[in-house]
């Protein structure tokens, strides 16, 4: 993303003109767009005039809009990207297309000679098409922050993973801030029968050849910006399928994957399913390449908060009141949160949150913000989306009792007050 | 005058359904005659008596019989049918106070086909009105069929039914009988059969115990046994020959490790046993309980030899695991066979050592100590297998006098078998075989299942119907419960039938759910169970990634009392009540679907209603599925 211009005074108020350039920049318009913000933007719209005489003529007209949101929309990129993408790469090194979508809903509010204001409009962001935002509440910490970040430039690696099962797999792209399951193949592979029968071969066959061509499909293998590709299975299929892909191109003469053979890595997960990309990310082959990439720090984090859990329980917290609570008592190592917190639409509920960051960052502590586009973001979700890891123990329940006590005496006071009053 | 022609078609299906209840229903043993009575009885304490229902306890008899004695359909039923009836008789009311009006004002121009057709249809509705007549749910049907033709509704759904006419339900109170009989003389007859999962730590001599086993039995002819000792020796893995009878892929001979379960049957003087032999890596764990969802006993393998023992019972070997793992998924009884005693050159201390480890942990984990039996073996040389009479067993018979492990395989307790209820059939193998069309594989997990029948696929919308049912290379007429069998099916779609399906009875179908409560216990994991902790799911032979979406109280061991609600985790050894509902598996938001599975609960259905939870290749927990939310 490229940041066109920023004005923002020191009360928060103000805008920022954006520039998207590929997928990931939408992922980040879509967490820094929220209900009520004014959101400015190329569109084309269809105008009708209707003449004296009654008859109609209608064109579309290219104008910039106004709007005040209502409603994001997020629909991250298909299948037919990565294709894209790998012949891109090839020809020349264009950037990326972008194929996800984002659309933003809400009336107009500027004047402009073709569309009333008032008048409802969905915008479709594109890429290299400039934004302007302003925010409602004003650009708080958070939001610029994720302008700061967004454009970093020569952001982070790309790692391409297809996590495989016997007959299953899925193919994954992994960027910053996203993970894109581009496909799920599943092929019935007939198990074993005692009858030594060939039937199981032949699916296992029929799976390596049938994973082979989406594989060359879905993963930009030659794309230089693509760091490593990685083969992840219980078991043995990793190896099978990696002979198979080196075999194949090999034989149908492919350099350029034959050329990518040092990107591929053979990890070992517990099971097939998506959910083993944390697995991954934690295993020693990956953290040495991608020590410093976002996403594999969020998984060592994760992992982190659930070996505190392990070890030591009352310095492993998490659900939004728990952490807030331990919060205000400085107790806060490191903060684990969601970014789908943040885009939460009711103010009072994104102000809480933004407060939790600011304090823990005052006081020293490490704030990870989750993407949850990635697994371990979505299992962070499911923890209620914010856990923390503390300084030192406190016992859940002790705190509580403070916390209710200290109500109580509050209300005493508040009763006495009253009583006194009367 | 559509409405006419209906009525008179109805009349003949009715008279000929008449007939073969009539055939079917009327002769049942006196155990059934005792259950029915029972559940009049039960019928009766929700309807009251007859004369304050106005249902006779015929009409309740019949409908038990026909909801094969499922109380809450029958009440439902009877109602429905008592309120069809009330509305029957004013309409037959209305209709003469009509007529007689008519007749009245003496108008001739009321079309005359009309007339017949009123009292005559008055007369089929409400034929109980007379008291002779017994309704049947059977004749409920059409009798439902009629008031949708009088809405002049296509009754083009009823098609298929036409196809197999209601034949199936009511030859399966016969088949029932057959089944009911073919067990008693099997009881009688002492050759029983029963299944059994082989268990144990990766390279504990499972895949080898069996395979000559099978030989030993004679199930294994010497030309195989030849080639399959040529071949493991021409790739170097001679050790390997014995475990090629059952592994049998490329891939596992290559590796010399079994991936997959295999099946094979072998049959000791007293029992026909299905033998599961299950891959000990802990990588093929799913394979391994999608196996033992199969069985109902276990035969434990340890490897005796120095340093080989303790790593397969240590915290992470699978000796421990497997044996949790089939507890929890309802075996209860265990042999343990104590393998190559002959590194160890047949020590009797060696022996006592491992049994007397194995034991405590055996009943920590709740194998009753009388159904648990420990036996030496030396799978490779065939010592002490079926016989002690080889010359390699001389150091054995010094010290050991007790049964042969076919003695133990012959006295293992089949479990009771539930034919009447409802049938569930859950894949754990789709295949296609030449000019046999599709199978699939599994077990019955309650119920009875026979060749003709159409069977319903969940979840999904498939369909298929039963060609044949094989069992060990014969055909059979029907399976009941606990057996594992193929079922060879046609007229299907191949993309309904996925690993992990459910088959059963289209007019009791298993429910789906996406979320449910459980009671668990927790294993011994070093990271506590918190709610929303992503775990995967396994029920039979699928495996889901799901979430602990809640987590209800934590119980008491023993006696189930609520020890505290709503905690905040589940530390080690803990029994909860927990919520787990299945993860949407992608990452694109709402708009994918949830998954969903058939599951039932453990009151149910034990087979259907036991669950795994594992996390990162780690067991954590085991289950019964209490109630389904969703």
């Amino acid at each position: 993303m490229k940041l066109v211009n920023k004005y923002v005074d020191k009360n928060g108020a103000g805008h920022v003109t954006l520039r998207p350039e590929d997928d990931e920049d939408m992922w980040h318009l879509y967490n820094l767009i929220q209900e009520g913000d004014s959101v400015r933007a190329p569109a084309i719209r269809r105008v009708q005039n209707v003449s004296a005489t009654g008859s109609t003529e209608s064109h579309r007209v290219r104008l910039n809009l106004t709007l005040a949101v209502t409603r994001v929309t997020w629909a991250p990129s298909t299948s037919a990207s990565a294709g894209d993408l790998a012949q891109a790469a090839e020809s020349s090194s264009t950037p990326q297309n972008s194929t996800a979508a984002l659309h933003v809903t809400g009336r107009v509010t500027s004047e402009n000679p073709h569309v009333k204001m008032g008048a409802f409009h969905t915008l479709d962001l594109e890429v290299n098409r400039d934004v302007r935002i302003e925010k409602a509440d004003g650009w708080d910490s958070i939001a610029l922050g994720r302008v700061q970040e967004s454009c970093v430039p020569g952001r982070g690696a790309e790692v391409g993973a297809v996590v495989c099962g016997e007959g299953t797999a899925i193919f994954c792209l992994l960027s910053e801030h996203m993970t894109v399951i581009l496909q799920r193949l599943e092929v019935p592979i007939p198990r074993k029968i005692a009858t030594g029968s060939s039937a199981h071969e032949k699916g296992l066959s029929r799976f390596y050849s049938t994973l082979y061509s989406s594989f060359l499909r879905h993963i930009p293998y030659a794309n230089p910006s693509l760091r490593a590709i990685v083969i992840a299975s219980p078991g043995w299929v990793r190896d099978g399928v990696y002979d198979y892909i080196m075999s194949e191109a090999s034989r149908t003469g492919n350099k350029a994957l034959l050329g990518a053979r040092n990107k591929f890595l053979k990890v070992h997960v517990n099971s097939p399913h998506v959910h083993s990309l944390v697995e991954v990310l934690q295993s020693p082959e990956i953290v040495s390449q991608l020590k410093e990439t976002k996403f594999a720090r969020e998984g060592i984090m994760l992992d982190k908060f659930h070996k505190m859990l392990g070890t030591d329980e009352m310095r492993a917290w998490y659900g939004p009141e728990h952490v807030i609570l331990a919060a205000d008592r400085g107790a806060v190592g490191t903060l684990l949160i969601s970014d789908e917190l943040f885009r939460s639409n009711d103010a009072a509920l994104r102000k809480k949150f933004v407060s939790l960051v600011e304090s823990v960052r005052e006081r020293g502590g490490e704030v990870v913000i989750f993407s949850s586009m990635h697994e371990s973001g979505q299992q962070l979700n499911q923890l209620s989306g914010v856990a923390a890891i503390l300084t030192y123990p406190l016992d859940v329940e002790i705190v509580e009792a403070e916390e209710r006590e200290a109500k109580e005496e509050e209300e005493r006071k508040a009763a006495e007050e009253n009583g006194k009053g009367q | 005058m559509s409405r006419h022609r209906y009525v008179r078609n109805i009349d003949v299906d009715e008279e000929l359904e008449e007939d073969i209840l009539s055939d079917g229903g009327d002769d049942l043993s006196p155990e059934d005659y005792e259950l029915l009575m029972d559940r009049v009885d039960l019928v009766r304490a929700t309807l009251g008596s007859e004369d304050q229902s106005g249902i006779s306890d015929h009409e309740v008899k019949d409908t038990l019989l026909y909801y094969n004695y499922a109380v809450e359909q029958s009440v439902n039923w009877l109602l429905e049918e008592q309120a069809r009836k009330n509305a029957a008789k004013e309409r037959k009311a209305a209709k003469e106070r009509e007529k007689a009006a008519k007749l009245a004002q003496s108008k001739a121009t009321s079309p005359k086909i009309a007339r017949p057709s009123a009292p005559k249809a008055a007369k089929k509705t409400a034929p109980s009105k007379s008291g002779s007549g017994t309704a049947t749910p059977t004749r409920a049907v059409d009798q439902r069929q009629l008031d949708i033709s009088a809405l002049n509704l296509t009754a083009k759904e009823d098609a298929p039914v036409e196809e197999e006419p209601p034949k199936p339900t009511i030859a399966l109170e016969k088949l029932l009988e057959e089944v009911r009989k073919e067990m008693d003389t099997q009881e009688r007859s002492e050759k029983r059969s029963l299944s059994l999962v082989v268990i144990g730590h990766v390279d504990a001599g499972k895949s080898t115990l069996m395979g000559r086993l099978l030989y030993e039995l004679g199930r294994v002819e010497e030309k195989k046994r030849m080639a399959n000792e040529r071949g493991s020796s021409k790739i170097g893995k001679s050790s390997f020959s014995w475990a090629w009878e059952l592994d049998g892929t490329t891939e596992e001979r290559e590796r010399g490790i079994t991936m997959d379960i295999a099946l094979q049957s072998l049959s000791t003087p007293h029992r026909e046993i299905t033998i599961l032999d299950a891959p000990g890596h802990k990588d093929f764990i799913p394979n391994m309980i999608s196996g033992a969802s199969q069985a109902d006993s276990a035969l434990l393998v340890v490897d005796s030899a120095t340093g080989e023992f303790e790593a397969g019972f240590e915290r992470g070997g699978q000796t421990r695991e497997h044996l949790l793992l089939v507890r929890s998924l309802g075996v209860s009884q265990v042999i343990v066979a104590v393998n190559k005693l002959d590194q160890v050159q047949w020590e009797k201390s060696r022996y006592e050592e491992i049994c007397s480890t194995l034991k405590p942990f055996l009943v920590q984990s709740g194998f009753q100590s009388s159904k648990t039996r420990f036996v030496p073996i030396g799978a490779m040389a065939g010592v002490n297998l079926s016989s002690r009479d080889s010359p390699e067993s001389g150091a054995l018979k010094q010290w050991y006098k007790g049964p042969t492990l076919v003695d133990l395989l012959d006295t293992l307790e089949p479990p009771s078998r539930d034919i009447m209820a409802p049938l569930r059939f859950p894949i754990s193998n789709v295949f296609k075989e030449q000019g046999a069309g599709i199978g699939v594989a599994g077990r019955v997990c309650g119920g009875v299942v026979q060749v003709g029948e159409r069977l319903r696929i969940l979840p999904g919308d498939g369909t298929a119907v039963v060609k044949s049912i094989s069992n060990d290379d014969h055909s059979l007429p029907w399976a009941a419960d606990g057996s594992n069998v193929i079922l060879y099916l046609t007229s299907v779609d191949p993309v309904h039938l996925s690993i992990g399906s459910v088959m059963c009875r289209p007019d009791n179908l298993i429910p789906l759910a996406t979320a449910f409560t459980a009671r668990i216990i927790t294993f011994d994991i070093d990271i506590p169970v918190i709610a929303g902790a992503s775990v995967e799911l396994y029920h039979h032979s699928r495996d889901v990634p799901a979430s602990i979406s809640k987590l209800v109280s934590t119980l008491d061991r023993a006696t189930g009392a609520v020890v505290k609600k709503n905690p905040r985790v589940l530390a080690k050894t803990t029994s909860a009540e927990v919520q787990i509902t299945l993860r949407n598996t992608s990452m694109s938001g709402p708009s994918a679907q949830a998954p969903i599975i058939p599951l039932e609960s453990f009151s149910n259905n034990k087979d259907m209603g036991r669950i795994l939870i594992r996390r990162s290749g780690e067991t954590i927990g085991a289950g019964v599925v209490l109630s389904l939310l969703s």
